[in-house]
């Protein structure tokens, strides 16, 4: 038997370390012998040793969908990724709410927008609003958490001044961060303002969006980043241990 | 010109290094200030608002990034995970309390050379801590990196100079670029109020009610010019947002009036639409309280995976446009001071 060695991990199949991988495409191009042919060329230039197309056909009319094998030479080390930060072990509602009595002992203020000229409010609306998302109640559900949630489109100002006069604990952003430069500035600006207007100690940021990383968040100030996958009690695991760690020991 | 960066920086203890973009070449002007002071045998602490020294960039990860080599006896305010990532034999000096989305701030001094990824902390506040911290340690020097676009670091409660990075990533148009960087630049040097503000009578001044500069309508903005006939300032404790500004701009004009807005210090107002310059020529003056001592500009001709201008043009614009700041490119082969690692040879460094 093989022994996993977290430094060098790589994808397992059938057995540790095969590096198999599946993977599913479409190419433009109409399904012919040369389609399939293109794809494995394809799949070689990606790095993949024994490319396979295990399926194809064509979706329409110059159109062909690809299912592939192939083995992953490459390998990360996990061990210098364990225990980075990024690793919460997430709270049910029920541990959250039984977390904040304890811990907090009073009602946690979440505010929360779509900033800048993003129109997009259904990340904010399912982590926020009481329907949630996948099965979970959003924040609004739940008994510790007191929520604003002021829609799209908001300045961030606006939001900011909202934050203040509710004595938030937490804003929430969401923001479909793109290469353009727009959007990222958006998101900093906010940090900024919040800086700017002294109650950057005061309040937990975090931010939200199909591409926001924990690594995006710490550029652009945030204390967290979530992205595609995160349930509303992932969120709210987040600020009640922050805020617990933080009343805890002042910064 | 045959000062440096590393020189002309000397008098600030502690330098923030802020872009006015992502990609305007700040990490590699932090590496040449690390070298310069290396070669001059000064100790020094390094900190960064983001994440330095990654191989990637975050959003668009076909541009390489320079990596970050520190000498033996540096300082650094990183995350512990950075830190054990990094193998460099260090020595535990201080836990401030603070965390990250990539984990806990550590303070230590490096036992060893190395190439180290940065990670402090990001709000102005705890990185004026981290800072007096590394220089209550030994440090001669502490270098605060920015990240993306933000400012906050080049506040004067947190750093006493600053360096400014632009380049070719800010816009195709070389004309633009100079516009831009012009602009923002006239913000970092906004002058101090005058003195006649401290002799103000309480009629020439308008206080605001809390939240009001970040939430009032222009409807609410235009009453309160009308409510303060004689005033003409209007000091601000907290942010200045564009918006604001602009609704100040019409109701002035139909009055006849002309105002001055004060702010703490120019990393509290927020202008993208029109340079301060602008709203003066409205009537509508900007002040601050404290100035930030702007101490150099860099430039980067190259936008990463778009395009290039040339580097002595671009910088001759830009001199021609903000007389009286010295200008350097430090990849140019002109450049006085230390040479830059190469990206491509930086990844084998170790």
């Amino acid at each position: 038997m093989r022994e996993l060695d977290l430094t060098a991990v790589k994808p397992y199949a059938d057995h540790l370390d095969d590096g198999l991988v599946q993977l599913s495409f479409t190419l433009p191009v109409p399904y012919s012998l040369a389609a399939r042919r293109a794809a494995l060329e394809l799949a070689a230039k990606m790095g993949y040793e024994e490319p396979e197309v295990v399926h194809y056909e064509g979706i329409t009319d110059g159109y062909t969908y690809f299912v592939m094998y192939g083995r992953c030479s490459q390998t990360v080390d996990f061990s210098i990724l364990q225990g980075e930060g990024f690793d919460i072990e997430y709270m049910s509602e029920d541990e959250v709410e039984h977390f904040a009595a304890t811990h907090l002992g009073r009602r946690i203020v979440v505010v929360g927008a779509s900033t800048g000229s993003d129109t997009h409010s259904v990340g904010i609306d399912a982590m926020l609003n009481l329907k949630g998302y996948h099965g979970h109640h959003g924040l609004e559900g739940y008994r510790c958490f007191e929520t604003y949630n002021l829609g799209s489109q908001v300045p961030n100002s606006v939001l900011l001044a909202k934050a203040i006069e509710v004595a938030a604990d937490a804003i929430l952003v969401s923001q479909t961060v793109t290469q353009q430069n727009l959007h990222v500035r958006n998101l900093t600006e906010l940090v900024e303002m919040v800086e700017a207007e002294g109650v950057r100690g005061q309040m937990i940021l975090a931010c939200g969006g199909p591409r926001v990383t924990g690594e995006l968040a710490k550029e652009l100030g945030y204390d967290a980043g979530f992205s595609k996958g995160t349930e509303p009690q992932h969120l709210a695991t987040f600020i009640v241990r922050e805020l617990a760690a933080r009343t805890a020991a002042p910064a | 010109m045959t000062t440096t960066l590393g020189e002309l920086t000397a008098s600030s203890r502690r330098l923030a290094l802020v872009g006015l973009a992502k990609n305007t070449g700040k990490t590699v002007a932090l590496t040449v200030l690390l070298r310069e002071l290396e070669s001059q045998g000064r100790t020094v602490g390094v900190t960064s608002v983001g994440r330095d020294g990654e191989q990637r960039d975050v959003i668009d990860s076909r541009i390489e990034k320079p990596r970050v080599r520190l000498a033996a006896g540096s300082l650094v305010a990183t995350t512990d995970g950075l830190l054990r990532a990094s193998a460099v034999e260090h020595e535990l000096l201080e836990e401030p309390g603070i965390r990250t989305p990539l984990g806990r701030v550590l303070i230590a001094r490096l036992r060893a050379p190395g190439t180290i990824e940065i990670a402090g902390p990001s709000a102005a506040g705890d990185v004026r801590g981290v800072s007096y911290a590394m220089l209550s340690h030994g440090a001669d020097r502490v270098l605060i990196d920015g990240a993306v676009d933000r400012r906050a670091a080049s506040s004067p409660d947190v750093s006493d100079g600053l360096v400014v990075a632009t380049g070719a990533v800010l816009d195709r148009d070389l004309e633009q670029v100079v516009a831009q960087t012009r602009d923002a630049i006239e913000l970092v040097r906004l002058p101090t109020v005058e003195n006649d503000f401290a002799t103000a009578l309480a009629d020439e001044l308008i206080e605001l009610p809390p939240r009001f500069a970040l939430a009032a309508e222009p409807e609410q903005i235009a009453l309160l010019l009308r409510e303060h006939p004689e005033a003409r300032w209007l000091p601000l404790a907290g942010a200045l947002p564009e918006r604001f500004l602009e609704a100040l701009v019409q109701p002035l004009r139909g009055l006849r009036r002309e105002l001055t807005v004060i702010v703490a210090d120019p990393t509290h107002a927020f202008l993208a639409r029109h340079p301060p310059a602008w709203y003066s020529r409205q009537g509508v003056h900007l002040r601050t309280r404290e100035r930030i001592r702007l101490q150099a500009l860099t430039v980067n001709p190259v936008a990463p995976q778009s395009h290039r201008f040339d580097s002595v043009r671009l910088r001759s614009l830009l001199e021609e446009a903000l007389p009286g700041v010295p200008i350097f490119d430090v990849l140019d082969s002109g450049y006085a001071g230390a040479r830059p690692p190469a990206i491509h040879t930086a990844t084998e460094a170790e």
